[in-house]
């Protein structure tokens, strides 16, 4: 199957043309003046405690977010309102002497923007996202996928700002436990609710189709519910301080870049999921509701090979990061630890998918039963590894 | 290994390449085939899922524990146990190296000239046949005008003077072209560095013969010349414990089975190591304070090492790794356990030493194997409540092993201090006999100065028959109307019951009744031997007592203490257990000198630098192959029609090509026309 002998369902907007009018915009030249404030606000605050790499990544932090937010308006929105409950958290926190235990006491803090009520907030949304979604596409509701997608964005910001709030709370807990919230399990599995969500949400606004919102928000809502086992049973919200291999600048550019490639992989595999059961009631039935409902077989395909393309840049990106830090922590850049080598095995099944989509040409159902099985392999390096096999990486036990 | 004739718009030259290649073997395409590479970069997945279920590198025992003697063997043959280094993996990867090399070399010049190709010079007939097109008349054309249309839209621009009108050729996104080089050149790349830091060259003095692994525990000086290397070895990964106070001018490279040493070309002195703590007790940080002093060095470096902050000098980085005992000082006392008097045995020693002790149970080697200071043990729900710390400090430990003259072995871990369980205090002593088993746990009841003192007192008075004699006939006196043979035995009895009990425990007793007495009349002797027993242990125990207020000067009082009671019971409970304790001694720790060492590594690693370069090419590389799309475009005027063709083409065929395309033709149209 070809690319262009299907109709499109909706022709993509053109990204690049938008923004090379809007460029300039008010919009967007308030937006790089408060991020460049806000960054301003944070070395300023914090000068005394960043080295000269934390200040490289701030400042890169900075230019990326700016560039991200006029690339893609939407992370605009989220940015100011993660800042705002972020700001009404600091502020709560600041009213009762700067003691985590204020979490319990405080009106805000308790039912909203504490990390831990933010992260039940996150949770309950994005599983109320993912049954609207399903809900809106099996009853051919415009409204009800336009509430999902508010809601998974909603989700989304309350997942950044226990994520911001948390950083702060590991710092109140103990000065010397401070760090920034991506080096358990518990607080990864909250980068890759909202990962994965904001970029689904990014190809859902390219495509102008919400339809495949159910599949996508399926991932994450597995991953809350291990989110919430893991906390309910395992108390895994307790910040506990970092173990000294992993404090290091180098965590918080190792970690979030392999979770664009993890999401990404996420939502590869979910559209694969799609993009069979489409394939295969369209066989039968061609008139399904369900089946006009979703987008082509070609665009799906394609979004399958625009997730895993994405995925597969930053997956390296993070792996040549992590072999960078390996060599300073560890003593050496590669060393076979189980987690480097599932890495590497993730890695070889994605270039293996990549070569074969372009140069061999094979398009759909191969390859979206292909982007599955990445997914099952993915799921095992960031998982199964830490729960089956011991090696340098065991910091997220189970 | 991009599939030519869909991404190219000139056909002609890559075809020719091919069937140059064709004539020169049926191998080079065969290698550089994609079929290959994907087949290869699967065999290389699957081969490495092996390498992370099958644990690499273990004691060869724990692998025939695990699979049994004959799949250990099939599996030891297979390469399995050292996958990474094994030769089919190698090979493995020497073919994909090969694959990557024949692909980049019969498609890079192709790529290349592609990158400066506009194809202007195609006839207008061409530019009709693209993906893209649209022809529409027009009054004039201006070459210049349409070449800055396209220049606007970030195109690099050819004209072109054809005999039958002008041709303005496009084009961007060449570097998506320099992409696919850079991702598969940077493999060769990275796996070249990868290379230089192999142990590959070892590898090959292996098989001559020049190098054999140590694989027994000695002394440097009896350490043959063909397990040494010379400070020249191009590359290594290798560590060192180095106490506090001490230097090292060498290193040890796990190598099979044993290791190699390499000699350094500087010297290493360990001036302090610490270990900071968070107030949970786990570990906050790892630091050594160094001093490396070497012949180039007018003034040597010296420098704190942490965890991710090594010490880099020349191609060398020294890394903290691990750390242990160096050796603390340790004063010990010990105690015979069978012993009807107290005399205890007091010998100053280290860890890492081997004491003899000659003993009327015979001769025991006494292996100091490891000093912990601290020993974090997750607490108890209530005591977590308490002091809202999740680990508790057990105090400091000695792990030793005690061997009698035919080699088997007893291991001890061993507390200092006493620790609180179930609300008493207990001094905590585990054994085992084989090292993959948990420790049992013996535990001695502290008396009420929490020492072990009370314990031995009563321990060594059970150990004398004389005196238990004595005293039970003493407390015990006969009662009238029993006869004096009667009373003697009795006594008699009683005495040998506690004997019994001693080496035994209660268990004994019983398993004594079941062998010697009629099944019939078991239970009732049983139950008389156990009361027995029971109540001239407890009659010992109050003279133990009495002997305590006695040195106090203080009167015994009538009822026992709760505390008495109690510790009475585990008593027992604890002298049961010595059965299962081992040779009859109790080795404890009175005093100690913490010497601790650092566990460094040190790598030479001159292929680092490629492998990040090659890294870095790759993720660049990347992008440029995902994120820039290389797309043509033509202007082409007709002067005979009066007629403009705008074409345009694209590497990879995308749904935004096409909408591209129809923008462009719209803009041509409002401003050229």
């Amino acid at each position: 199957m070809t690319a262009h002998n299907t109709t499109l369902n909706t022709p993509p907007k053109m990204e690049s043309e938008t923004d090379k009018n809007t460029l300039f915009s008010i919009r967007n030249i308030i937006w790089t003046f408060l991020v460049s404030l806000g960054t301003f606000a944070a070395w300023y605050i914090f000068q005394d405690y960043l080295d000269v790499y934390e200040f490289s990544i701030l400042i890169g932090t900075a230019i990326s977010l700016i560039w991200l937010g006029i690339y893609w308006q939407t992370m605009q929105a989220v940015s100011y309102w993660t800042t705002a409950l972020t700001m009404l958290a600091l502020w709560s926190y600041n009213n009762h002497g700067n003691v985590y235990s204020a979490n319990e006491v405080d009106f805000f803090l308790r039912f909203f923007v504490s990390s831990q009520t933010a992260v039940m907030w996150m949770s309950v949304l994005f599983i109320l996202a993912t049954i609207t979604y399903f809900w809106g596409l099996f009853a051919g509701s415009e409204f009800l996928e336009k509430t999902a997608s508010y809601l998974t964005l909603i989700a989304s910001i309350f997942g950044f700002v226990a994520m911001m709030v948390r950083w702060r709370e590991t710092f109140m807990v103990n000065l010397g436990y401070g760090h920034i919230p991506v080096a358990t399990l518990y607080e990864v599995f909250i980068l890759f609710a909202v990962m994965t969500a904001l970029l689904y949400l990014y190809y859902e606004q390219k495509m102008e189709n919400r339809s495949m919102g159910g599949f996508a928000l399926l991932i994450i809502s597995a991953s809350i519910a291990f989110l919430l086992w893991y906390s309910f049973d395992r108390g895994a919200y307790e910040i506990q301080p970092l173990v000294p291999a992993l404090n290091s600048w180098w965590m918080k550019v190792h970690v979030p870049t392999n979770f664009v490639g993890y999401g990404t992989f996420a939502i590869a595999a979910m559209v694969g999921i799609a993009y069979l059961i489409k394939d295969k009631i369209q066989q039968t039935n061609p008139n399904s509701a369900f089946v006009q409902r979703l987008p082509s077989l070609t665009v799906m395909d394609d979004l399958m090979y625009k997730c895993i393309a994405l995925g597969f840049a930053f997956f390296t990106l993070a792996t040549v990061l992590g072999a960078m830090w390996a060599a300073e922590a560890w003593g050496g850049y590669w060393s076979w630890d189980p987690k480097e080598t599932w890495s590497l095995i993730t890695w070889l099944t994605y270039a293996g998918w990549l070569h074969i989509r372009m140069s061999k040409g094979w398009r759909g159902t191969p390859m979206a039963w292909w982007a599955i099985a990445g997914l099952v392999i993915t799921t095992f390096t960031f998982l199964g590894v830490n729960m089956f096999l011991s090696g340098l990486h065991s910091y997220g036990a189970l | 290994m991009t599939d030519l004739s869909r991404t190219s718009v000139i056909k002609k030259t890559p075809k020719k390449i091919l069937k140059k290649n064709r004539k020169a073997s049926i191998w080079i395409p065969f290698l550089g085939s994609m079929n290959l590479a994907v087949t290869l970069l699967m065999m290389l997945a699957i081969a490495s899922i092996i390498g992370t279920i099958l644990q690499q590198g273990k004691p060869f025992e724990d692998y025939i524990i695990k699979f049994g003697p004959f799949w250990t063997h099939v599996f030891q043959d297979l390469g399995l146990f050292q996958m990474y280094s094994a030769l089919w993996f190698v090979i493995v990867l020497v073919f994909l190296l090969l694959s990557t090399g024949i692909c980049v070399s019969r498609n890079a010049s192709t790529f290349i000239r592609d990158m400066r190709q506009y194809s202007e010079k195609l006839s207008i007939n061409a530019y009709k046949h693209q993906p893209y097109n649209e022809t529409f008349s027009v009054e004039s054309f201006d070459e210049n005008s349409a070449k800055l249309l396209l220049e606007k839209q970030g195109y690099r621009t050819r004209i072109h003077q054809r005999s039958d009108g002008i041709t303005v050729a496009g084009m961007k996104g060449r570097w998506n072209r320099l992409g696919y080089i850079f991702t598969h050149v940077s493999i060769i790349i990275i796996c070249a560095g990868a290379l230089l830091d192999s142990n590959l060259l070892l590898k090959y003095r292996e098989l001559t013969g020049d190098l054999v692994a140590e694989t027994r525990t000695v002394s440097l000086d009896e350490i043959p010349a063909k397990s040494w290397l010379g400070p020249d070895n191009f590359s290594f990964r290798g560590s060192v414990n180095i106490p506090e106070g001490q230097k090292t001018k060498v290193l040890f490279l796990p190598y099979r089975a044993g290791f190699l040493v390499q000699e350094l070309p500087f010297t290493i002195f360990v001036k302090d190591f610490r270990i900071e703590y968070y107030h949970t007790g786990m570990p906050k940080s790892y630091e050594s304070d160094l001093i490396l002093t070497s012949p180039d060095l007018d003034k040597p470096i010296i420098q704190t090492i942490s965890v991710n902050h090594p010490l880099f000098y020349k191609d060398f980085a020294i890394f903290q790794s691990s750390y242990g005992d160096g050796g603390s000082l340790l004063d010990l006392k010990i105690r015979p356990l069978l012993s009807p008097f107290d005399n205890p045995l007091k010998i100053d020693t280290a860890i890492n030493r081997v004491e003899s002790l000659n003993t009327p149970a015979g001769t025991f080697k006494l292996e100091l194997n490891d000093f912990r200071l601290f020993n974090m043990v997750p607490t108890s729900d209530e005591l977590e409540a308490k002091t809202g710390s999740k680990y508790h400090n057990n105090g400091p430990s000695i792990i030793f092993k005690v061997r009698n003259e035919k080699g088997k072995a007893w291991e001890y871990d061993s507390y200092m201090m006493p620790n609180k369980q179930d609300g008493r205090w207990f001094f905590m002593s585990g054994v085992r006999t084989i090292s993959s088993e948990p420790f049992k746990y013996l535990f001695i009841p502290a008396d009420a100065e929490r020492k072990k003192d009370r314990f031995f007192n009563f321990l060594t008075l059970l150990n004398n028959p004389l005196e238990t004699t004595k005293i039970l006939a003493r407390t015990m006196p006969r009662p009238d109307g029993m006869t004096t043979e009667a009373y003697q035995m009795q006594i008699r009895l009683m005495q040998q019951l506690v004997t019994l009990f001693r080496h035994q425990g209660f268990k004994g007793i019983t398993a004594f009744v079941e062998k010697s007495v009629p099944e019939a009349e078991r239970e009732r002797v049983e139950e008389f031997y156990l009361a027995q027993s029971s109540s001239s242990l407890q009659t010992l125990f109050l003279e133990i007592l009495r002997m305590e207020y006695e040195e106090r000067d203080e009167i015994k009082p009538n009822e026992i203490k709760e505390f008495d009671q109690q510790w009475f019971e585990d008593a027992l409970t604890a002298i049961s257990g010595l059965y299962d304790y081992g040779p009859p001694m109790f080795i404890e720790m009175q005093g100690f000198t913490e010497i601790r060492s650092t566990g460094l590594q040190i790598t030479k690693s001159p292929g680092k630098n490629t492998v990040f370069f090659g890294s870095t090419l790759l993720t660049i590389g990347l992008f440029f192959l995902f994120y820039v799309r290389q797309k043509r475009v033509w202007v082409a005027y007709s002067k005979g029609n009066k007629e403009v063709t705008l074409a345009a083409k694209d590497t990879r065929d995308v749904p935004e090509t096409k909408v591209e395309f129809n923008q462009l033709v719209e803009q041509y149209k409002e401003k050229m026309i």
